[in-house]
C-alpha cells in the first residue's frame, strides 16, 4: 500500500537552459491534482519527472522523488545520477506505483499488439479484460478485444489506454493531457474515468489545458508557468476567479475568452 | 550550399580523377611507350614520384590514367540510368495508382538480376568492352535510382504547398513542376548519381582485377594494376592502387551521404 | 479507423498472399525475358565465337532459330525454359544438361549467400547496439572499414594470411599449415573467410549497421517503448520484436548484392559454387549454362524477397490491411 509520493526541489536543464525550476509535488492516495499551465510551461516534464523518465542532456540535475508506502521503507532517488542508476532506482516506483497516461494512447500502444494482450500484459496475471475494458468505458468489450491498436479511434485508444493502466493496478495514476482531440462526450466519459478512480483510492495527477472541466474532479489545483510552480489553490479559486498569479489569470483569461469562463 | 568536411574531401577527391581522366585523354596516354626494362622497380624519387613497376612503367602516370577506363563509361552508365530512371521514377511517383504499381513492378522485375551477373552475361555475349559494361550497369540500377526518385515525389506528392498551387489553378503547374523535379528531387538525382559512379567503379575494378573482362593488360586499370604487380616490386606500385581505389570509393560515399542530408527547401 | 472496421479474414489473407505468389512468377518470367532478348540480341554471329563452333553450328542454327526474328527466337527460347528445359551446355561439360551441371553447385552457393546475409544482420545489429549510445565515429570506422570492395578485402585478407603464414614458417613458430597458399582443394578456411569477407565488404557491413541504428533510435524514441519502460517493463524483447520487420527489409535489399559478391569471392579464394562456374559458363560463352545460372540467380533473389514480405506480413498487422 502505498502512502504517498512526493518530489521536491526539481531542477531540470537542456545544455544551459533551465526549464524546470523548484519543481515540487506530493500526491496521496484518493486525491486528484490537476496541473494546469500554458503549452510548454513544463507540466508534462514535471510529470515525467516522477517516474525518473526526462532523457534530456543534462536532464535532472538536482532534485528528490521519494514513494513513502505502508510496509517498505521508502524508496528514495537524489539527483544527479548515472542514468543507469536512474532507471535502477526508478524501476520499482514504474512497475509497482505509478501508472502512465500518455498523451497520444493511440502511440503509446504496441502496434503488433492486440487490446487483449496488453491489457492482459499490463496486468501481470489473471485478469478479467472484458471487465477492465467495461470499467473504462466500453459497452461492447467483446468487440475490441482482438483489435489491433491501428484499427481502434482515437477515442477507443484513450479508453483502452485507461484499461491498461486499470489493469495494473497501482496507487498512483498519471493522466497526461487525456482528452485532446476527443469529442466532449468521450472527454466527459475519460474525465469520469479519472474520478472514478480516485474514489476508489488511488492518487492522481491530471494534467490538463481545459479549466473547465478541473471543477468536480479535482481536490487541487497546480499552475505552471515557464516552469515554475506560480500557484497552488483550490478548484473553488479556479471558479471563483480567485487567483494571485498572473499566470494563473492569463489562463482564466483565455478561458473566459474562449468558453465564457470557468463556470459557463 | 554548405559542405560538410567529409564532402568537400569527397568533392575534392572527384575533381582530382576526373581531371585525372581528361587530363590521360587529352595527352594521349600510350601504354606500351612507358615500358622500360632499365628502369624497373624503381623507388619513389623527383621524376617518378611513385615509382615505376616491374616492367618499368611510371607508376603514377598509370594511375591516373586508369581514371579514364572508369570515369567516362561511369559518366555515361549514370546518363544513361538517369534518362529513364528519372521519368518512370516520377512518372509513377505522380501518378500513383495502378501506373504506380506497374511501373514499380517492371522496376521489381529488372532488379531481382544482380548488376554484376548482367554485366558479365552482356560482356560474353555482346564483347567486352566499356561501352556494353555501361550499359549493363545503367540497366542493373535503374531500378534503385528510379525507386529514390519515386520515393521522393511521392512524398512530395502529399506536399502541403502543392495542395496550395493546384488552389492557385493550372497556370501554376510548370513553376510547380520546376520546383519539383529540380529544387526538391536534385540532391536525390545527385546522390543517385554518384551511388551509380561508385558501383561502376566496383565493377569495372573487379572485372580487370579477375582477368578475363575489364581492362586488359597493357591498358591500365586500378584493379589489374593489383593483380599484376602483387608479389613482384616495391611497396608503392603495390599500394597506389589499392589506396586510390579506397579513398575514391570513400570519398564518393561521404559525398553522396551529404547529398541526400541537404535541407531543401521545401 | 472508424469504428466499423473489420479485421481481415482468412480468405482475404489467401487471396493476397496467392497474388503475391504470382506477382514472384510474373518477376522471374520479366527477368528471364530481359535476359534473353539482352542475349539474341547480341550483335555478330553468335555461333563463330563458340570454340567448338563450328561442329555444332546445324544443331544449334535450329535450335536457337537463328534465322527468324528476335521476337520469335526469344519466345521459343523462353516457353522452352518455362517447361523445364535450359538447354544442354556447350563448353564446360558438353552434352550434359545445364540443371545438371547446375544443380549441386547452386546448392552449395546458395548456403554461403544465407550464411553471410545472417552474419551481415547478425554484424551490424550487434554493432549498432553496442555503439548507438555513443558517437558517430564508431559509425565512420565501420564505414571506412567497409567501403573496399569485396575482391580488394579478399585480395588482402589472403595475402595477409599468407604472409603472416610465411613470416611465423621464416621464425620456426608453426610447420607449414595445410592451408598455406590456399591449394586448391575444399577448404573450411577458405569458404569462411567467403562468408566474412562477403559480409563486410562493398559497404555491407555498413549498410547494414546504418540500418539497424536507424531503426533503434526510431524504436527507442517510439511512444509505445516510452510507455513500456514507464511501466517497469523490459524493452528488450519489444524492442527485438519491432526490428524483425527493418531487417526483412534490409535483407531483401541486400540480397542481389551478396549474391553478385559470392560469383567474384569463389573465384578469388577458389570455391567450387555456382558462382565460378557462371564465371567460367561466361568467359567460355557456353552461354546456355550461363543464363541458366542467371536465371537461378535472379529466382533466387525473388524468392527472397517474397520470403522477406512475408515474413514483414506476419510481423506487423498493419501490413496485412494494405492492398496489392
Amino acid at each position: 500500500m502505498c502512502e504517498r509520493l512526493v518530489a521536491t526541489g526539481l531542477e531540470v536543464r537542456i545544455g544551459a537552459r533551465q526549464v524546470l525550476v523548484n519543481g515540487a509535488i506530493a500526491l496521496q492516495p484518493g486525491e486528484v491534482v490537476a496541473l494546469v499551465g500554458s503549452s510548454g510551461s513544463g507540466k508534462t516534464l514535471l510529470a515525467r519527472s516522477l517516474l525518473g523518465l526526462v532523457d534530456l542532456h543534462p536532464g535532472i540535475v538536482a532534485g528528490e522523488v521519494t514513494l513513502h508506502s505502508a510496509h517498505h521503507p521508502p524508496t528514495t532517488w537524489r539527483a544527479p545520477t548515472t542514468r543507469a542508476a536512474r532507471e535502477a532506482a526508478f524501476q520499482p516506483i514504474r512497475r509497482d506505483a505509478v501508472g502512465w497516461l500518455p498523451q497520444d494512447a493511440q502511440q503509446a500502444l504496441d502496434p503488433f499488439s492486440t487490446v487483449e494482450r496488453q491489457v492482459g500484459r499490463a496486468a501481470r496475471g489473471d485478469v478479467d479484460v472484458d471487465a477492465l475494458l467495461v470499467r473504462a468505458g466500453f459497452s461492447t468489450p467483446g468487440a475490441v478485444r482482438h483489435r489491433y491498436p491501428h484499427q481502434l479511434s482515437g477515442g477507443m485508444a484513450q479508453r483502452v489506454g485507461i484499461a491498461v493502466a486499470l489493469a495494473r493496478k497501482t496507487c498512483f495514476f498519471i493522466a497526461d493531457e487525456p482528452t485532446t482531440g476527443l469529442d466532449p462526450v468521450v472527454a466527459g466519459q475519460v474525465h469520469e474515468a479519472l474520478r472514478a478512480l480516485a474514489e476508489a483510492g488511488v492518487g492522481v495527477l491530471w494534467i490538463t489545458h481545459d479549466l473547465r472541466a478541473v471543477r468536480g474532479i479535482a481536490h487541487r489545483v497546480i499552475v505552471l508557468d515557464a516552469g515554475h510552480i506560480v500557484e497552488r489553490c483550490s478548484p473553488d479559486d479556479l471558479v471563483h476567479e480567485r487567483l494571485a498569479s498572473d499566470a494563473g489569470r492569463s489562463l482564466l483569461d483565455a478561458t473566459r475568452r474562449i468558453a465564457g469562463g470557468v463556470l459557463g | 550550399m554548405r559542405l560538410s568536411l567529409a564532402q568537400r574531401f569527397g568533392a575534392v577527391v572527384l575533381a582530382v580523377v576526373v581531371l585525372a581522366a581528361v587530363w590521360s585523354q587529352l595527352a594521349g596516354f600510350d601504354p606500351v611507350l612507358g615500358v622500360a626494362p632499365q628502369a624497373a622497380n624503381l623507388g619513389p624519387s623527383l621524376a617518378h614520384p611513385l615509382g615505376t613497376d616491374h616492367l618499368g612503367r611510371e607508376v603514377i602516370t598509370r594511375l591516373a590514367a586508369a581514371c579514364g577506363a572508369f570515369v567516362f563509361p561511369g559518366l555515361l552508365a549514370v546518363t544513361l540510368c538517369g534518362a529513364l530512371a528519372v521519368p518512370l521514377g516520377a512518372l509513377a511517383g505522380w501518378a500513383g495508382g495502378s501506373v504506380e504499381r506497374f511501373v514499380r513492378a517492371m522496376l521489381g522485375t529488372v532488379a531481382s538480376i544482380p548488376p554484376l551477373v548482367l554485366a558479365l552475361l552482356l560482356c560474353s555475349a555482346w564483347g567486352n568492352s566499356h561501352t556494353h559494361l555501361a550499359l549493363a550497369a545503367a540497366i542493373a540500377y535503374m531500378p534503385t535510382f528510379a525507386e529514390a526518385v519515386f520515393a521522393r515525389i511521392a512524398t512530395l506528392r502529399q506536399a502541403e504547398f502543392l495542395v496550395a498551387a493546384r488552389a492557385y489553378g493550372l497556370s501554376e503547374w510548370r513553376i510547380v513542376w520546376r520546383h519539383l523535379i529540380v529544387a526538391a528531387c536534385g540532391p536525390t538525382i545527385a546522390r543517385q548519381g554518384l551511388l551509380l559512379f561508385s558501383e561502376y567503379l566496383v565493377l569495372e575494378t573487379t572485372l580487370s582485377y579477375l582477368g578475363g573482362f575489364g581492362v586488359q593488360e597493357p591498358m591500365p586499370s586500378w584493379g589489374n594494376m593489383i593483380t599484376f604487380e602483387w608479389g613482384r616490386g616495391n611497396l608503392a606500385p603495390l599500394a597506389a592502387p589499392v589506396i586510390a581505389l579506397w579513398l575514391t570509393l570513400l570519398a564518393l560515399a561521404w559525398l553522396a551521404h551529404g547529398a541526400a542530408e541537404e535541407r531543401s527547401h521545401v | 479507423m472508424t469504428d466499423a472496421a473489420a479485421s481481415s479474414g482468412a480468405p482475404q489473407a489467401l487471396g493476397r498472399a496467392l497474388l503475391r505468389v504470382v506477382g514472384f512468377a510474373l518477376t522471374i518470367a520479366g527477368a528471364a525475358l530481359l535476359l534473353l532478348t539482352l542475349m539474341h540480341a547480341a550483335p555478330g554471329d553468335a555461333i563463330d565465337q563458340l570454340p567448338n563452333g563450328d561442329a555444332l553450328r546445324p544443331v544449334l542454327e535450329r535450335e536457337w532459330l537463328l534465322d527468324r526474328p528476335l521476337w520469335e527466337q526469344v519466345l521459343a527460347h523462353f516457353s522452352r525454359a518455362a517447361q523445364g528445359d535450359l538447354g544442354v551446355s556447350l563448353v564446360v561439360r558438353p552434352g550434359a544438361t545445364v540443371l545438371e551441371v547446375m544443380s549441386a553447385p547452386l546448392l552449395r552457393s546458395a548456403t554461403w549467400v544465407a550464411a553471410s546475409i545472417a552474419l551481415s544482420l547478425a554484424w551490424g545489429a550487434t554493432l549498432a547496439a553496442a555503439t548507438s549510445r555513443r558517437s558517430r565515429a564508431a559509425g565512420r570506422f565501420v564505414e571506412i572499414a567497409s567501403v573496399p570492395p569485396v575482391f580488394l578485402v579478399a585480395h588482402l585478407a589472403v595475402n595477409g594470411l599468407n604472409a603472416g603464414a610465411w613470416r611465423l614458417m621464416q621464425a620456426d613458430l608453426i610447420t607449414r599449415p595445410s592451408w598455406f597458399a590456399l591449394p586448391d582443394e575444399a577448404s573450411w578456411l577458405r569458404t569462411t573467410l567467403a562468408i566474412v569477407v562477403l559480409a563486410l565488404g562493398s559497404g555491407a557491413l555498413s549498410r547494414t549497421h546504418l540500418a539497424v541504428r536507424t531503426a533503434l533510435l526510431e524504436l527507442r524514441h517510439a511512444s509505445f517503448i516510452d510507455a513500456a519502460r514507464a511501466r517497469g517493463e523490459d524493452t528488450r524483447p519489444l524492442i527485438a520484436r519491432h526490428l524483425i520487420a527493418p531487417l526483412a527489409h534490409l535483407t531483401a535489399e541486400r540480397v542481389a548484392a551478396h549474391v553478385a559478391g559470392l560469383i567474384i569471392l569463389e573465384r578469388v579464394l577458389l570455391l567450387n559454387g555456382a558462382g565460378s562456374l557462371f564465371w567460367r559458363a561466361s568467359l567460355e560463352r557456353d552461354w546456355p549454362l550461363a543464363l541458366g545460372l542467371a536465371l537461378a540467380a535472379a529466382t533466387g533473389v525473388a524468392a527472397t524477397r517474397l520470403a522477406c514480405d512475408g515474413v514483414r506480413v506476419l510481423a506487423d498487422p498493419r501490413e496485412r490491411e494494405v492492398s496489392g
